[in-house]
């Protein structure tokens, strides 16, 4: 970036900045800290290609970030932030010992550690709903201290991509926590058996009203998703596609729990009703009826048969759209945030060719030479989520997770109540006004809370490579304390980006 | 103030400059709260007389999910209209009548009120040529106003940029009750704000401090997102002192209730926003552009009581606002427009709900406007090939009345084509 002499800003500086309104002992400081500062009188690191300037409302242009992805401990510290939520300082050293490529191996074969049960959500029934607070804050105790943080990571990718919220499912079953617990488990398996997976699972059934379609009168809502959201993207289908697939689709229903057949039966006596008994289902799947599916032959994706659930999923994962669709998204979600047709196809082709075997698909992704590129530094912004899981981790202060709970509905993103059927938005759709102001109350609360915070240490090495820009090193060079010090890094944009 | 400078396009700066503005160097300086909203509000109201801009205020309400437009206008009369909703058309007969053929919800009573005093047009058939039917690429094309999917910037955002010098000054354009920037005010030469909630907009802890802290952090942010976090922290900051000054001077002067039960996707607090809304307009924080949204309109399921509790709650926050600011005095000055991705299929399904359709009609509220009905109701005897009726008025010839004859301003700039008037605004 532009090195600003501090002159032009000195009134406001000097209200904040104490004993060390000259540039000379801003710098001195700096070199105890070890900051880098940005900028053409600065060495550059080879290889580096600074983007465009980005164009400001002031015509004021800004350099790119000096990437250190040259380095390989850098590289292991943003494979961290993408791909899991975040570190301490141990976290990352230990990391850094093992390497990029032992680390990125570690994280996709080390099977996800099972959360223990929430309890009373097994059971949960229209008396006695599950807590929405106490199951966010269940999954956000999994981010924050699940030894295996990358099937953290792809499970909130999958909760985002497979979306459902528990407004529609309501809380009355278990439904949206099985959902849960199933996206975990199928997190890196492979993208076949996830369709059927997501295309059975009860609260997927409620959320996009494929549990309340039939034959006879099919709802096109999941049948339009599967395609358009799930697996092939807007456009590589039509309106007749959906509608035979939702009659292709049809006859599924939820299952019923004990829980809730003991209540339906209690109810029912409770109004005067003749005493009934309901048989609860023993799974935690849709229960398939084939008396509500549909009889006939239907041309869908070009091809005229009788079709079931399997043989429709067979024939979405047979077009060639689904492995650069799913590719693009996690490209987006992990290495860039507007990716190459080229890198996409490349990628893709890999991932059909393992039979879109997950582990095959993140380990190219995360492998790539675009993951490393210096063009590819702080170029995703982290959701809601990710920021403030990242900040109990650096702080760390696993205590902040009812906190982080309540937080993110604030700056839009309550997990498990995504704003709309298309899961979460992404990068630049996280900064509104709105958001940037809720992040930095959530640093001020979260730090005035804590009894003692971690020593600042390095910290800007650890979080942010060291590489900061001028105000950043400025304010951090001038603050008088750790809690202060803390404060700027975590509320900096800096640490927005990973 | 004394002078007032002619403008073609209202800058703060100009103001700025000129020193009518007391204790305020530029924007960046810790300048306090001095009363820059008033004052600026006023110098915007006063250029009326300059013919370049009028005092008129639009507010957007978004019914995401695609609002079912023949549960909200129904169809009196028409036999196809039972036929194909043998559930969903016994609305028809507890419907508000608004002529022999057409009546409007039950629930939208507070509404029917309105369009007995002449206050409230309704657009019927409304849609664009070969709709989609995905939530996302329809939004999109409502958003930027261009069925052709080429355009980028919403056409709200687009109509700040094109005539309202807006930086330094985020509350031209609003989106109240929401927490990310809705496509619709989507401008990257724009700066507008986002105000989920008002008592909760400012920093906690020593706010003032903090505030002069994060001015100073995020300023020249390198990087591809660089610009967008340092104008994010302006417009906070902007927003909290223009926050701060019209809060002390408003209280509501109507009941606006957020307890409407909403079963399926309430969370979406509409009351609440338009009262911010209002709370903008009445106190002269200069807002001419609001957007505020009210989800849970995607109906595949048990339509009948899900859609009657959104009308409920579209009817009590759109009533309450309108009488706030009639009680101000302001109704003369305030559109209410209701915008929809898309209707819904004639066609009823097995879930008591129906599926994704075409058009809709658009309602229009305030004193500015000319009381009725407008453009063509569906024609449900002649359904295209996916059982879907045709529109009778493209939503662009919607966006273009309230830009020419509403806020004053040239539709050319965020439309492509002209379209043949919809004359609900009320000549000014």
């Amino acid at each position: 970036m532009v090195m600003k002499k501090p002159a032009p800003l000195g009134l406001r500086r000097r209200q904040i900045l104490v004993g060390a309104g000259t540039a000379a002992g801003a710098l001195a400081v700096t070199r105890v800290l070890g900051l880098h500062h940005l900028g053409p009188d600065l060495p550059t690191i080879p290889g580096v290609v600074a983007s465009s300037p980005s164009p400001t409302p002031g015509g004021v242009t800004t350099k790119d970030w000096n990437s250190p992805l040259a380095d390989p401990a850098a590289q292991v510290a943003q494979l961290l932030r993408r791909a899991t939520f975040g570190y301490t300082a141990a976290q990352l050293g230990d990391a850094a010992k093992d390497g990029f490529r032992k680390t990125v191996d570690r994280l996709i074969e080390t099977p996800a550690a099972d959360p223990k049960d929430l309890s009373g959500a097994d059971e949960a029934t229209k008396d006695k709903p599950l807590n929405t607070l106490a199951l966010q804050s269940w999954w956000i105790d999994q981010m924050i201290a699940s030894p295996t943080p990358f099937a953290e990571r792809m499970t909130f990718f999958w909760h985002g991509h497979f979306t459902s919220d528990f407004r529609k499912v309501t809380n009355q079953t278990p439904f949206i926590y099985w959902q849960n617990r199933t996206w975990r488990s199928m997190a890196l398996t492979n993208l076949r058996d996830m369709l059927t997976a997501v295309t059975i699972d009860p609260g997927m059934l409620r959320y996009l009203d494929l549990g309340t379609s039939t034959g006879k009168s099919p709802n096109e809502n999941y049948s339009r998703e599967l395609m358009e959201l799930f697996s092939m993207g807007v456009g590589t289908f039509n309106e007749d596609d959906v509608r035979a697939g939702a009659k292709a689709l049809a006859g599924w229903r939820e299952p019923i729990t004990a829980a809730m057949a003991t209540a339906l039966m209690d109810q029912a006596v409770q109004r005067g009703g003749r005493a009934r008994t309901i048989t609860p289902d023993p799974v935690k799947t849709g229960v398939f009826e084939p008396s509500r599916a549909y009889v006939g032959s239907v041309k869908f994706l070009g091809e005229t048969r009788q079709w079931d659930t399997k043989a429709v999923l067979d024939k979405i994962a047979a077009q060639d759209s689904v492995a650069p669709f799913i590719t693009e998204k996690v490209l987006r979600e992990f290495v860039m945030p507007d990716p190459p047709e080229a890198t996409v196809k490349r990628i893709a082709d890999g991932f059909r060719k393992s039979k879109y075997d997950m582990k095959t698909l993140m380990r190219d992704v995360f492998t790539s030479p675009e993951f490393t590129q210096p063009t590819a530094y702080r170029t995703l912004i982290k959701s809601p989520t990710e920021f403030m899981v990242h900040v109990a981790r650096a702080l760390e202060a696993p205590q902040l997770s009812k906190a982080i709970a309540q937080a993110g509905s604030g700056m839009g993103q309550a997990l498990f109540d995504p704003p709309e059927v298309g899961g979460w938005p992404s990068n630049a759709s996280w900064v509104s006004s709105n958001n940037v102001l809720t992040r930095v109350n959530f640093v001020v609360a979260s730090l005035s809370g804590l009894q003692k915070v971690p020593a600042f240490r390095d910290a800007h090495q650890v979080q942010l490579d060291g590489i900061v820009g001028a105000k950043t090193a400025d304010l951090l060079n001038s603050a008088q304390d750790d809690s202060t010090r803390w404060l700027i890094l975590l509320a900096s944009p800096e640490f927005q980006l990973k | 103030m004394t002078m007032m400078p002619t403008l073609d396009r209202l800058s703060r700066r100009d103001f700025l400059r000129n020193g009518l503005v007391f204790g305020a160097g530029m924007r960046g300086l810790a300048a306090g709260y001095a009363a820059v909203p008033d004052l600026f509000a006023r110098a915007v109201y006063s250029a009326k007389s300059a013919g370049a801009m009028n005092d008129r205020v639009l507010v957007m309400i978004q019914l995401g999910g695609g609002n079912d437009g023949l549960q909200t206008v129904l169809p009196l009369r028409d036999s196809k209209y039972r036929d194909l909703r043998p559930t969903l058309s016994k609305e028809a007969d507890m419907a508000l009548p608004l002529s022999n053929d057409f009546g409007l919800h039950q629930n939208l009573k507070g509404i029917k009120a309105l369009y007995d005093a002449g206050k409230v047009a309704i657009v019927q058939g409304v849609g664009y040529p070969q709709p989609s039917f995905s939530h996302f690429d329809s939004i999109r094309v409502w958003e930027t106003g261009d069925p052709s999917r080429r355009q980028q910037n919403g056409w709200l955002g687009k109509t700040i940029e094109k005539n309202y010098d807006s930086a330094g000054h985020p509350l031209v354009g609003c989106a109240a009750g929401t927490t990310s920037t809705p496509g619709a005010l989507r401008d990257l030469q724009a700066t507008l704000t986002v105000v989920n909630d008002q008592n909760a907009f400012k920093f906690q802890g020593n706010g003032d401090s903090i505030d002069k802290v994060m001015g100073a952090l995020y300023t020249s942010t390198p990087g591809i997102y660089g610009a967008l976090f340092d104008t994010a922290m302006s417009t906070v900051r902007d927003t909290i002192a223009q926050l701060r000054t019209s809060a002390t001077k408003y209280t509501p002067k109507a009941q606006y209730s957020d307890n409407q039960k909403l079963v399926y996707s309430s969370k979406n607090q509409l009351a609440a926003a338009l009262q911010l809304a209002a709370e903008l307009i009445v106190t002269g924080t200069g807002v001419k552009i609001l957007h505020v949204t009210l989800g849970g309109f995607d109906t595949h399921y048990t339509e009948q009581t899900r859609h009657a509790d959104l009308m409920a709650y579209l009817d009590s926050a759109v009533s309450a606002f309108h009488q706030d600011i009639a009680a101000y005095g302001m109704a003369d000055r305030v559109l209410v427009a209701t915008w929809s991705e898309f209707g819904r299929r004639p066609q009823e399904n097995a879930s008591g709900g129906t599926d994704h359709g075409t058009a809709a009609p658009i309602m229009l509220v305030g004193d500015v406007v000319k009381g009725g009905l407008y453009g063509e109701a569906p024609n449900l005897g002649k359904l295209d090939v996916q059982n879907n009726p045709s529109f009778s008025v493209d939503f662009r010839a919607v966006y273009q009345e309230i830009l020419q004859s509403h806020l004053a301003v040239d539709p050319r700039d965020v439309l492509s084509e002209s379209f043949p008037r919809v004359p609900f605004v009320k000549a000014a």
